[in-house]
């Protein structure tokens, strides 16, 4: 038979099995400890809508027990009470009410000020529901999607499914969303037979079916969030059915949470599901509904007496053991271990309430609660017209007791109510934040009308004596479905990308973009540059094609370069700084045979160069156009001393330093691909970056590789790319930079034309380099092998810290670009790094001279 | 059962001013105009009258103001075709957007990414940039459905 564990336990379970319906079958009374007093809760509702039963199950806290199915294998733990829920030391703290009347919180802890840190952990680890599993490995995000439809129908009960139909049938794109599967909240019988039927139409007719899915919330839209076992789903609805049913008064009188306490259709259902008995002698308060409680419970063997009246109190210790009763007879006492509630029924109507000025229809229960099983159907036809339905005002919930727990979630009682009103907060909204009363996992599911008529009752104003402001979530969501979506990195992939995965790569994410990290072997694929050829997929580049009149100008107020010292068919780095003067990006800039410029941005800056171009094209006027052509262009980096020969073997252009000079660039054909090559000095070799068509990639690199076997060609990843460019003393930006960074700081004063009258961050610029610099980047020697990140320090005082760091196989030693601080006004020339000395240095540590890239 | 697959299409970009692309006259050849910003105009094509769409478009701008860009961009694009009875439907899935009727186009956010749909009378045309052509694919197969991907 199969099984789950609960709390060490082996629970067996029966086909149909809820985990609290096997648990309960096996003798479990207590499933949780109240929040603040460690009261004993045991299962009261079972539809979902109280919090009694809150598990975590499989280490995830908060899953309701009475609605989650039973699996072979869970692993359940309650989630309250020290060191048991059955054995609660803390629920000595329920003998201390005294001590902690409403609000002590507010009052207690707020002098002297160190007192509530202290305080705050003792409580948090005193209350409370589950425990978030922060160890171990970060859960992810989960996955979000949207979905559009004309009709969403919340609730597969008979007025949604009849809403559905109806809707489906009139062509319009439906989807319904039920916490379980369509028709399981309703009671074995007609009504699920009529269910069925409708469920078998509405599917007939096309409405999708979304099961074990929640609506947490109704936004302006109407845009409804849902909740799923695969991840969130958004959903943008033309109009939303709410069919969510009704939900049972809940009773407050002393006692009122004792286990064995039960609303009637939660103990029927225990019953008539799952042949359970949920006592064995049971009192049923009869309200007149004449609802069926009695003959379900003793359809499994219950003792019932059927009493009416008004309760006074349940009484009992660590479970129910017997209720006095206010009975038309008189005030009376029973001996009983159950107590089932009848006390009405109320709109579960959370989710309406949040829906404003939205297209919402309630239909069915929650919109007549206790309406009859055809009176739903037609209310859900009529809503899947998209005709009103009339809502009825439901019946009063009987009023409070002298005692009991008005809020179970919160242990809020009516003594509690009383004295927040006595100290002066009359208005329910703010009674609630006071008491916390509705503010609990329920969401005030239970508790908030008997808050409002308790403010009512009390003569409050109706604006300050109505409902509570329902706010989403409805039921409480997974950390990770709240943030499904957001910042949800979809990757970019270039055209090479399967080549790359074919090759063996290891894919690595570099921003928005997956590229190769190496090949296998980062040694031999430096050597290869150093020494023969190698070869890289740089298609990530950003790459923008600026044109017009003004191109000119635009280029000259973006960039800090003078534009104009730039002749066709030469190229010079660009840096683009913001208004304060700091370093946004850096690249290329080649200007074109034809007056028109190509810039090159780094992979992760080619979205805001983008945006910064537009913004000054609209600002200012310019007469110019900005043409993106990342997406388009592929782009291929050939590095190496034969680089110039790997290309002549594949093309009859003129590939002479006169025809492609350093640093230049030309177009040519390479293999029958037309590119255009513009030399680059990164890695410190002869080095041609190939832009050229997209779809043409795969022929490109397969035929460089292909001839370049004569020169043993390999192709290379970011880790030898990281590694080439710090020999030269190359910066990647963010990983060697700083938001703050002028170029000055970085060594760049060169790449800043501060004789041009004006571009963006010049003023700033002024500015900043009067001052005397306080921190600059520098290139480290080190006498061992450093590490990124490490500290720098001078007589034990820590100055800055490695950013980027190598043991150079070219150079046979420990290079390195860090952070330092000036001390007593002057750069310090030697740092310890650990047990390291470094020693500052200039740049670039390889082929300072640059022979190489001209060769 | 929607059917999704690949298919091949060019893009010819036009960037002029506002009052150019006004006035300009669509090319011919079956090209799709999509105004795509007040100073870009795009026209889908089939890649054999991708060439002549372009000429067409640049000598039509041209007449209109001399510093238009003209460009075929197609290789900056990925296009997917969903058709049956039910492509509309298997768009609801991965998209908010409302499906164009045959002959109008949308863009907005499907399976996340940036997109540009366009209303076909067998169903719908889906362009994204390249680079998340993969990621496409991968999301209508996962989301949108029962549909059958024909390679």
């Amino acid at each position: 038979m199969s099984s789950f564990d609960l709390d060490g336990r082996r629970i067996p379970i029966e086909p149909g099995d809820t985990l609290a319906a096997a648990a309960f079958r096996s003798g479990v009374r207590t499933f949780t400890r109240s929040i603040k007093s460690h009261r004993r809760r045991g299962l009261y509702c079972l539809t979902g809508d109280c919090a009694n039963c809150l598990v975590t199950v499989d280490g995830v806290p908060g899953e309701r027990a009475c609605v989650t199915p039973a699996h072979d294998g869970m692993r359940i733990r309650r989630e309250t009470g020290w060191p048991s829920v059955e054995r609660d030391v803390l629920s000595v703290t329920d003998h201390l009410h005294w001590a902690m009347p409403v609000g002590f919180y507010y009052k207690v802890f707020a002098r002297p000020r160190w007192l509530w840190p202290l305080a705050e952990r003792v409580i948090r680890r005193a209350t409370g529901t589950g425990r978030l599993p922060v160890r171990g490995a970060p859960a992810g995000r989960a996955r979000a999607r949207s979905a559009r439809c004309d009709v969403l129908v919340i609730g597969g009960g008979v007025a949604g499914l009849a809403a559905a139909a109806t809707a489906a049938a009139a062509r319009s794109r439906v989807i319904v969303v039920d916490e379980g599967e369509p028709g399981h909240a309703l009671p074995p019988g007609g009504a699920r037979t009529i269910a069925a039927s409708l469920e078998a139409e509405a599917r007939a007719a096309g409405a999708e079916m979304l099961t074990h899915h929640t609506a947490i919330g109704i936004y302006e839209g109407a845009s409804v969030p849902l909740v799923g076992p695969d991840g969130l789903v958004e959903v943008e609805a033309g109009r939303v059915i709410v069919a969510t049913g009704a939900l049972e008064a809940h009773g407050v009188f002393p006692g009122n949470d004792l286990p064995g306490v039960w609303l009637s259709r939660g103990a029927v259902r225990l019953a008539t599901e799952h042949g359970i008995a949920p006592c064995a002698r049971a009192i049923v308060l009869d309200d007149g509904t004449g609802d069926g409680a009695a003959e379900a419970l003793r359809g499994v063997g219950v003792d019932v007496i059927e009493v009416r009246g008004t309760i006074v109190s349940a009484n009992g210790g660590r479970r129910l053991t017997g209720v006095t009763v206010d009975t038309p007879e008189g005030r009376r006492s029973f001996a009983c271990d159950g107590l089932v509630l009848s006390l009405g029924l109320s709109p579960r109507d959370t989710l309406v309430r949040m829906a404003a000025d939205d297209p919402v229809t309630v239909a069915g229960d929650a919109a007549t609660p206790g309406c009859s099983i055809e009176d739903a159907v037609e209310d859900g036809r009529r809503a899947g017209r998209g005709e009103p339905v009339v809502a009825r005002e439901p019946d009063p919930w009987p009023g409070l007791g002298s005692g009991g727990f008005v809020c179970p979630c919160e242990d809020v009682g009516v003594d509690e109510l009383e004295a927040a009103w006595r100290e002066g907060w009359t208005n329910s909204e703010i009674v609630k934040r006071y008491t916390t009363a509705t503010m609990g996992p329920c969401q005030g599911a239970l508790c908030s009308r008997h808050l409002a008529a308790f403010a009512a009752a009390k003569g409050a104003p109706s604006a300050a004596g109505g409902r509570t402001t329902a706010r989403p979530p409805v039921r409480a969501p997974r950390l990770a479905d709240l943030v499904g979506g957001v910042h949800e990195v979809i990757d970019r992939r270039t055209a090479l990308h399967g080549r790359h995965v074919a090759a063996g790569a290891r894919m690595d994410r570099s921003g928005v973009w997956l590229r190769p990290g190496t090949y296998g072997d980062v040694a031999a694929e430096i050597r290869a540059v150093r020494e023969r050829v190698g070869i890289m997929d740089v298609s990530t580049l950003g790459r923008f094609e600026v044109r017009g009149p003004d191109a000119r100008a635009l280029l000259d107020e973006v960039l800090t370069l003078d534009v104009g010292r730039v002749a066709p068919g030469r190229t010079r780095y660009l840096l683009a700084l913001d208004e304060a003067g700091y370093v946004m990006d850096d690249g290329l800039l080649a200007a074109l045979e034809d007056g028109g410029y190509l810039l090159t941005t780094t992979s992760g800056g080619a979205d805001r160069m983008e945006t910064w171009l537009r913004d000054r094209v609209d600002r200012r006027g310019y007469r110019a156009h900005v043409l993106p052509r990342t997406g388009e262009l592929g782009a291929i980096n050939v590095a190496g001393p034969h680089a110039r020969e790997l290309l002549g073997a594949l093309s009859d252009d003129d590939l002479s330093r006169d025809a492609i000079p350093y640093p230049g660039h030309a177009t040519i054909t390479v293999a029958g691909v037309p590119c255009r090559a513009v030399s680059v000095g990164f890695v410190g070799e002869l080095s041609f970056e190939l832009h050229h068509p997209r779809s043409r990639s795969g022929d490109l690199w397969d035929a460089l590789l292909e001839a370049g076997r004569a020169w043993d060609v390999l192709p290379h990843g970011l880790d030898a790319l990281d590694v080439l460019r710090l020999e030269k003393g190359h910066i990647f930006l963010g990983q060697d930079t700083l938001p703050d960074d002028h170029p000055g700081k970085l060594g760049l004063g060169w790449a800043v034309a501060m004789d041009k009258p004006a571009f963006v961050g010049r003023a700033s610029l002024e500015r900043m380099v009067a001052l005397p610099l306080e921190r600059r980047l520098v290139g480290l020697r080190f006498d061992g092998s450093p590490q990124r990140g490490a500290p720098l320090a001078v007589d034990g005082r820590i100055v800055g810290r490695v950013t980027s760091c190598t043991v150079s196989a070219a150079l046979e030693e420990g290079i390195g670009l860090g952070w330092i601080r000036a001390v007593d006004g002057a750069f310090p020339p030697v740092l310890a790094s650990g047990d390291l000395r470094a020693t500052v240095g200039p740049t670039p540590f390889y082929d300072p001279e640059g022979v190489r890239l001209r060769a | 059962m929607p059917e999704l697959r690949r298919t091949d299409l060019r893009v010819v970009t036009c960037l002029a001013s506002a009052d150019a692309l006004d006035r300009l006259v669509a090319p011919g050849h079956g090209a799709r105009a999509l105004r795509l910003a007040p100073d870009e105009s795009a026209f889908v094509t089939a890649p054999e009258t991708a060439p002549e769409v372009r000429r067409e478009v640049a000598d039509r701008v041209a007449a209109l103001e001399d510093d238009a860009v003209v460009r075929d961009v197609g290789d900056g694009w990925a296009a997917w075709r969903l058709t049956g009875a039910d492509a509309r439907d298997a768009l609801a899935w991965v998209s908010a957007l409302p499906p164009p009727p045959p002959g109008a186009w949308i863009q907005g956010d499907v399976a996340r990414v940036g997109a540009k749909v366009l209303g076909e009378d067998d169903g719908l045309t889906i362009l994204v940039p390249a680079y998340w052509d993969d990621h496409l694919r991968t999301r209508l197969i996962a989301d949108a459905g029962a549909i059958e991907v024909t390679p």
